[in-house]
């Protein structure tokens, strides 16, 4: 069945974007966001600009996250086997920052008193060693009423092999202590693998947020009578009524859906190998895309592991925002301080009085307005400011003002090439995607620095993360750890649990109507005695496809040596239609309509074919593309600027 | 040019070779020690063997590499490109045994311009027990002795040397593969420096080096200019040597003048007969390792942290012995007590600042024996309480100071190894009291399903970590066999013979209070 209207919402800390396509147009809208009223917020702008209700709402939020950074979630309790009721404290028992004088770990999510101990003990093989005894969990019930508890998380070592412990107290709590479904989140359900500090973290995580999300979507649902679905980590939607279980899902929501976007885009446009980078006013997001989504092995949130599958998207302090100044050695530094939304830079004339970046790309009149000139830039200040921290660093204003922006750049470039060059790709064979408030004025000066050769802004670089979700199609994941060495064994028992984990998956994508099904499955999978997993994809010879992998990551295999399955994986992907793109007919030109002022075109204006060469500055109405002298701009079938390096440039 | 730019933007490039070089060690690698622990350490230097960049991974590793830079130029006439050397002989270059050190050094124009270095902790390197952290009284019970040797000399693999290396393994596998790891962490780091003289030129390169090292002098020295002039004495000790129990004292007096600082270990018991005995390199690894704790600010460790710091070791002591004395253990508790001996005695200079003592120990857990066949050994260390200072309350069961290894899964450790970990959970109450308390201490308990030898290296199990300002001390660590239900306690330094049924206690140390 085809879905006549759709609009995709992507809920920030300060605007919601809106993104639609009606009748092969795109309608973009941004609006405000209010933390109490964002609901009716999103039903009534979302009637608006669609002209009527919409039959479909594909929804990224920053819900989770903000419940996790400000520890503003449910009152959570964890349940576990005696001995290890610490587990969340004592963590992998490293402390993150190795020279400080007194370090410091993020706040717990569940203060000590709220975790409790059951005597039970399942042992590796999934034998049971000690019988779960339930009358402890009597006087565990009336604790957690007595503390007004909200949601439980729990986890028993080796629940992964042998849930039924688990279940036991599920079901307890669900007959005797009056907890409803929601509240309840089982660590073999939500990451049934093995390391039992980053399983229990996941599943601790999920239940301080899963009441709040599951409110968040029973209010949508109840405000839109529309489908919903909820962008995830993983760059995939689910629907509104799965998210209620897998509400962890959502953390990375409006990034991922970002590089969903740009990786899209730039296909169409045939570009296949994309670094996205995503400048905002306090942080950059950058993501490798080699052609395909990559995946991080060990993703975490404030410093919390969070085991679920999520993009690979590094996150830094350094965005329009950040604040430069001078540390005692006499290095200009930037950040990782911010001028935040307030008082946000000096232009904005909100009272801000640190440089940030933004002032410095004002001083060079790379900020020519704001918001298409319905915010004063005020620039007498700003150049007052930079003046004074030139003068601590002996370069003249100018030199400073860029000097501020190479800083900011080469956090951003680090960041880069973390995500490139140590995981072994080239930066040089990839095109930058940049969008976000600040990522085009960049984008050109960070690519020279890394011999990247090809920028490609998108048409709305502002409203990035909607388009990715608009995009993006559904994707369901399946686990299920089983530890043994490979032998003539494990091909049956994988198709066995593959055969009832491809049943659930149909199911589900019966339910949100979605039409092709693509199934992936994969194996984890190593050396015995090895400490990580490769994921291989599921074939006829694993030990074959096992020993290669390892050679192209490693660079050795040990073909004697025995081979571990740790777990079974399926992936489903439920292709979702995307709003029709045609490419427009490219007609020469260089861009003359489109000139505001010498050197300064707007964006709008300029049609399939324009180039433009630098240096320029092209204006829209949230974001601005600084194309330095020695690049050219020009603009595609699909209205996205293409940005090269001149031969010489 | 070097300017307040260009001089960030290399602060950059130069920290992100060695973390390369830990990346690629860490994934290549095949034993849980580097794998799942990252117990390795990477770093760069220029010619003249100063340290240029270095990632954050293992401090006692890291104050401790230039030694074997220096040392290496020393021992060999000439290098060729396609050279790497390795070694883990303490008295040349290395610091214990199990810690193999591999360096490039960097061809620039037919020049040796950089080398880059990676040490890693390998899980067995033979000698008397399992683990090769023995209760040792000479280093020829310690394991395989390796001076620096080229393991590959001009691009030729010397596979002899691995071979003889590897069998001298309890677990040559793996042996095998941890040093392959190693070569590739060895070969990213050569092929980042030549790319990055490629970009810049080599002029401009060592130009921005010699900045770093300069700006990060000028960050120490304005630390050490705030610290009142003075002298500063502060003794701690170490509960024996494995050998005997007596108070083996570590002494120390700090210096200050203006923005000069001497650590003079002058009155520190000489040199004793069992494994804790620490060279130069590691005195130096801790020392500077406290003085970067005073600069708040992510300052490059490089060359110029370490320039206006003068470290005193009497030679024939505990702190610069002779070979062949026993060093086994020095990297992991003697570093310990020396980061509590020069903090203690800053606090004296700074008392506003400084926080008490942590734990004090790594509470080093190593056993082996047969099981299913084959031969296994495991390493592990446990976090305990860090000291409270007047930033708050210390962290509770985590590592401090001079380590920050990860702990072993549950999950994994008992689908792989012959034993059931009973409980893993915080010793409430073992922090020190005072106005912020001290952090809790770690409580492990395994209990042995077959026959091990189990060799214990732990401290602080008599003398307490010390409170600051008035802050009470934090409950010492205690190490307990369970056999046949009854409770034996053991010593700090233990070694024995472990039954099926047996269950060990392992009680790590509390942070001392503050105020």
């Amino acid at each position: 069945m085809r879905m006549s209207k759709k609009i995709a919402v992507d809920r920030g800390g300060t605007f919601i974007d809106y993104i639609a396509s009606i009748d092969g147009k795109f309608t973009i809208h941004k609006t405000l966001s209010h933390s109490t009223r964002a609901v009716q917020i999103i039903a009534d702008t979302a009637s608006q600009v669609i002209n009527g209700n919409p039959d479909f709402i594909s929804h990224g939020t920053t819900i989770a996250t903000n419940a996790i950074l400000q520890r503003k979630g449910a009152r959570t309790a964890l349940i576990t086997t005696q001995g290890f009721r610490d587990m969340l404290f004592i963590g992998r028992q490293h402390r993150p920052d190795l020279y400080a004088l007194q370090p410091s770990i993020p706040a717990p999510i569940i203060p000590r008193e709220w975790c409790f101990e059951v005597p039970e003990r399942i042992l590796h093989d999934g034998s049971v060693h000690l019988e779960l005894d339930a009358k402890v969990l009597f006087s565990i019930v009336d604790k957690l009423h007595e503390a007004q508890i909200e949601s439980v998380a729990v986890t028993l070592l080796f629940a992964y092999v042998n849930p039924t412990h688990e279940r036991l107290i599920k079901q307890f709590l669900l007959e005797q202590g009056g907890f409803a479904e929601w509240q309840i989140a089982l660590s073999s359900d939500v990451l049934p693998e093995f390391r039992e500090f980053e399983r229990t973290s996941t599943v601790a995580l999920e239940a301080y947020v899963r009441p709040l999300i599951s409110q968040y979507v029973a209010e949508l649902q109840q405000a839109i009578p529309a489908s919903i679905s909820i962008m995830k980590s993983d760059g995939g939607i689910i629907s509104a009524d799965r998210v209620r279980q897998q509400a962890v899902q959502t953390v990375l929501s409006g990034p991922a859906a970002g590089v969903v976007g740009a990786l899209y885009l730039a296909r169409l446009s045939e570009y296949e190998n994309i670094i996205t980078m995503d400048i905002g006013g306090t942080s950059t997001d950058v993501a490798l895309c080699p052609g395909k989504l990559s995946f991080h092995p060990h993703a975490e949130i404030d410093g919390l592991p969070l085991r679920v599958r999520m993009l690979d998207i590094e996150t830094i302090g350094a965005g329009g925002g950040s604040i430069a100044w001078v540390d005692e050695g006499g290095a200009l530094r930037v950040g990782p301080h911010s001028a935040e939304a307030n008082p946000g830079p000096i232009i904005y004339g909100r009272g801000g009085t640190d440089v940030t970046v933004s002032d410095a790309n004002a001083v060079l009149n790379r900020i020519v307005r704001l918001l298409d000139g319905s915010m004063e830039l005020h620039l007498p200040p700003a150049l007052e400011a930079v003046k004074m921290l030139r003068n601590r660093i002996s370069l003249s204003t100018e030199d400073t003002a860029r000097g501020i922006i190479r800083v900011a750049n080469s956090n951003i470039i680090r960041a880069l090439r973390r995500v490139s060059i140590e995981r072994g790709y080239d930066p040089r064979n990839f095109t930058l995607v940049a969008f976000g408030g600040a990522g085009p004025l960049h984008a050109c000066e960070v690519a020279e620095q890394l011999s990247i050769s090809r920028v490609l802004v998108p048409r709305f670089p502002g409203v990035m993360c909607a388009y990715g979700a608009l995009v993006a199609d559904v994707v369901l994941e399946y686990s299920q750890s089983l530890v043994q060495i490979l032998d003539s064994s494990t091909p049956q028992r994988i198709q066995t649990w593959l055969d009832t984990a491809s049943t659930l998956a149909h199911d589900e994508m019966q339910d949100q109507q979605v039409q092709h099904v693509n199934l992936k499955p994969s194996v984890d999978m190593r050396y015995l005695g090895q400490a990580y997993e490769l994921n291989v994809p599921l074939n006829n010879d694993l030990a074959a496809e096992f020993h290669r992998a390892h050679q192209t990551n490693y660079g050795y295999h040990m073909p004697d040596k025995p081979i571990e399955i740790v777990n079974l994986r399926l992936q489903a992907v439920g292709q979702v239609d995307k709003p029709p793109l045609t490419p427009h007919e490219l007609v020469p030109n260089d861009g003359a309509n489109a000139l505001i002022a010498p050197g300064h075109y707007h964006r709008q204006h300029l049609q399939p074919g324009a180039v433009i060469r630098g240096e320029a500055l092209l204006l829209q109405f949230d974001c601005t593309t600084y194309v330095p002298y020695g690049w050219m701009a020009a603009v595609d079938a699909y209205f996205n600027l293409i940005i090269e390096r001149t031969a010489n440039g | 040019m070097v300017d307040a730019i260009s001089l960030e933007v290399f602060k950059n490039l130069l920290v992100s070779i060695p973390e390369e070089m830990g990346a690629v060690l860490q994934r290549a690698a095949l034993s849980p020690n580097i794998r799942e622990r990252l117990d390795h350490s990477c770093a760069i230097f220029d010619a003249q063997a100063r340290m240029i960049g270095q990632a954050a991974h293992i401090p006692v590793h890291l104050g401790s590499m230039p030694a074997s830079v220096q040392y290496l130029i020393e021992a060999f006439d000439h290098f060729s490109p396609g050279d790497v050397v390795m070694l883990n002989e303490p008295y040349r270059g290395g610091t214990h045994l199990p810690d193999i050190t591999a360096v490039t050094p960097v061809f620039v124009d037919g020049n040796v311009a950089f080398f880059a270095a990676s040490r890693a902790h390998h899980a067995d390197v033979g000698g008397m027990a399992p683990g090769s952290l023995p209760l040792s009284t000479d280093i020829y019970q310690e394991g395989i002795i390796i001076p620096p040797i080229k393991v590959i000399e001009a691009g030729k693999y010397n596979v002899a040397v691995l071979k003889l290396i590897t069998a001298n393994s309890r677990s040559s596998d793996e042996r095998l593969g941890d040093l392959e790891a190693q070569l590739a962490a060895q070969r990213k780091g050569a092929q980042r420096l030549i790319e990055l003289v490629d970009q810049h030129g080599l002029g401009t390169v060592i130009e921005h080096a010699n900045a770093l090292i300069e700006s990060s002098r000028r960050v120490t020295e304005t630390v050490i200019w705030d610290i009142p002039d003075g002298s500063y004495s502060f003794e701690d000790y170490l509960e024996g040597d494995g050998q005997t129990h007596y108070q083996i004292p570590i002494k120390v007096t700090i210096t200050v003048r203006g923005s000069a600082m001497t650590v003079d270990f002058t009155g520190s018991s000489p040199q004793v007969a069992g494994n804790v005995n620490a060279v130069s390199a590691i005195v130096k690894s801790a020392v500077w390792y406290c003085v970067r704790l005073l600069v708040d600010d992510d300052l490059p460790m490089n060359h110029g942290c370490f320039e206006p710091v003068t470290v005193i070791t009497p030679p024939g002591s505990i702190v610069n012995p002779a070979f062949p004395a026993a060093v086994a253990v020095s990297t992991t508790e003697t570093s310990q007590r020396i980061a509590d001996t020069v903090l203690g005695a800053l606090a004296k200079a700074l008392p506003d600042k400084i926080p008490a003592a942590s734990q004090g120990s790594m509470n080093n857990v190593t056993f082996g024996g047969m099981f299913n066949g084959q031969q296994y050994t495991f390493y592990e260390t446990i976090g305990g309480g860090h000291g409270a200072g007047p930033q708050g309350n210390g962290l509770s069961g985590r590592q401090s100071h001079m380590t920050n290894t990860r702990n072993t899964p549950v999950e994994a450790i008992e689908y792989v190894y012959p034993v059931r970990i009973l409980s893993y959970e915080l010793r409430a109450n073992s922090g020190g009291k005072g106005q912020f308390t001290g952090g809790d201490g770690i409580r492990r308990v395994y209990e042995f399903l077959a026959p091990a030898t189990v060799t214990l290296n732990t401290e602080r199990r008599m003398n307490q970590p010390y409170g600051l300002q008035g802050g009470q001390p934090g409950q010492c660590g205690r190490n307990i066999l369970v056999r046949d239900g009854k409770q034996i306690v053991l010593d700090g330094r233990a070694s024995i013979q472990a039954q099926a049924g047996d269950i060990l206690i392992i009680e790590t140390p509390g942070g001392g209070g503050w105020g």
